[in-house]
């Protein structure tokens, strides 16, 4: 069952599930049934994942966590998502060692080279998914959003 | 502190309770098994050289030795939840199992909603409602930061919130925070009996409303940090004498933590003799800020 109102522009959708989770395979290697346990909604450029459960038929501001949100043909996925299932990330994947992690964790931009397909990559520090970094012409910019980022080398503990 | 001296003849030990609240409070956490375990995230403090020790009540509660604790990578990855210790109880005394369908009626800024969805591992629906805008904007962001996939978040008046049946349901109350005193002083400026008055009506039709969205058998949990019995044992006892025994007082205790029994009188009104069951906590009985809970059962 959809929630909300169908004519309520800001109503959730069903997602096929098959079709975000095939997204995530092609992209980092992830297999399709670590997604089986999840369903997924659309509202209007967002998808959000939510555990597999039937909701009942109230007004919803959010629907679990934020997956992945798409702009015409492209799709970005959120840090927050990544933390989730990006553990099992075969491919565009980016391993930091502490200092290039830190300047990841504050925001930043640095050149690396890694090989990568240019886009959006998983990127790790210490076996930890840090979140989602974006990744081209030999430079990774990070995407952590404002509040999860930590500034201020000399406060970081990692 | 003047406003508090009402409350001299039912804290025990009022001048230890005075002392400690010059004290500040202990920095506290809770691991978040979403995204970790507990081995794993010792040892991670371990190896860091993060001074901590363990909740001897909770084996999910840490005290921190961090001056701020919201720069560790552990909490910036949502391994740890800053999370004070009393504030750990409620979500521990509505007890929610996997497959559960559960209400958090007033559940921002999330703390609760993430430890019930622990608790359910994930599996089972959270509804995290949370009237205010503004707040809600915490509650998800604690949400996605702890990897909780299995709340969805609604902005309803918890007091109208529409008709569905829950297993469980827990009211954590807005209320006049007294207890948190020892985190910021200035809340006892903002206390006085009126608001305390202001705030049962809305306490009353939060807590009867949870009672009529719970499914028979099913667990409400009432909590504030606040000492005013005009908040807590009053709130209950009016909605208890309101059900006409469809509901009933469950022991709201919690094995290893010190606590004081529920009122059954207070400034010459009688409460339900049930009302015991209740548990209020005061800081100087475990070191953290004050609190009150009432676990109620629907026949």
């Amino acid at each position: 069952m959809s929630p909300g109102w169908s004519k309520d522009r800001n109503a959730f959708e069903l997602e096929d599930r098959s079709k975000i989770a095939r997204l995530w395979q092609e992209r980092f290697g992830i297999p399709m049934q670590v997604f089986d346990c999840f369903c997924f909604y659309r509202r209007a450029q967002n998808v959000w994942a939510f555990s597999d459960m039937a909701l009942p038929k109230l007004r919803y501001e959010a629907i679990g966590l934020r997956m992945m949100n798409f702009k015409e043909e492209h799709w970005k996925p959120t840090s927050c998502a990544l933390q989730v299932f990006g553990r099992h990330a075969t491919k565009n994947v980016v391993h930091l060692p502490s200092e290039q992690s830190r300047i990841f964790f504050a925001g930043k931009s640095q050149v690396l080279e890694a090989k990568v397909e240019p886009g959006y990559v998983v990127v790790f520090y210490n076996g930890d998914v840090l979140g989602c970094g974006l990744y081209s012409h030999g430079t990774l910019v990070s995407q952590l959003p404002k509040e999860s980022r930590i500034i201020g080398d000399a406060e970081m503990d990692i | 502190m003047d406003h508090l001296e009402r409350y001299r003849s039912i804290i025990p030990d009022y001048d230890g309770f005075l002392d400690i609240l010059a004290m500040p409070l202990p920095t506290t956490a809770r691991i978040n098994t979403l995204k970790t375990d507990r081995s794993c995230l010792l040892d991670r403090l371990d190896r860091a050289y993060v001074a901590y020790t363990c909740l001897e009540w909770y084996p999910l509660g840490l005290r921190l030795g961090v001056e701020r604790p919201g720069k560790m990578i552990e909490h910036v990855l949502g391994h740890i939840h800053i999370q004070e210790e009393v504030s750990m109880i409620p979500s521990i005394v509505l007890d929610p199992r996997p497959g559960d369908r559960v209400l958090d009626l007033c559940g921002a800024p999330g703390s609760k909603t993430t430890q019930i969805s622990q608790a359910t591992e994930n599996r089972g629906l959270i509804i995290a409602n949370e009237p205010s805008l503004a707040r809600i904007t915490s509650l998800r962001s604690n949400c996605e930061r702890l990897g909780a996939v299995n709340v969805a978040i609604t902005r309803y008046d918890g007091r109208r919130f529409p008709q569905q049946q829950f297993d469980r349901v827990l009211v954590d109350a807005p209320c006049s925070s007294e207890g948190m005193a020892r985190k910021d002083p200035k809340v006892l400026g903002r206390c006085s009996l009126k608001r305390s008055f202001d705030l049962q009506v809305l306490q009353i039709g939060l807590l009867k409303r949870a009672v009529q969205l719970t499914r028979s058998g099913g667990i409400i949990v009432y909590s504030t940090c606040t000492y005013a019995p005009e908040e807590n044992e009053a709130v209950v006892d009016d909605v208890l004498r309101q059900s006409q025994d469809t509901v009933c007082l469950e022991k709201a205790s919690v094995q290893g933590l010190k606590g004081c029994s529920g009122l059954t009188e207070w400034n010459g009104t009688e409460f339900c003799d049930e009302l015991k069951h209740c548990v209020r906590y005061y800081p100087h009985q475990n070191d953290t800020g004050g609190f009150f809970v009432a676990r109620l059962v629907k026949r």
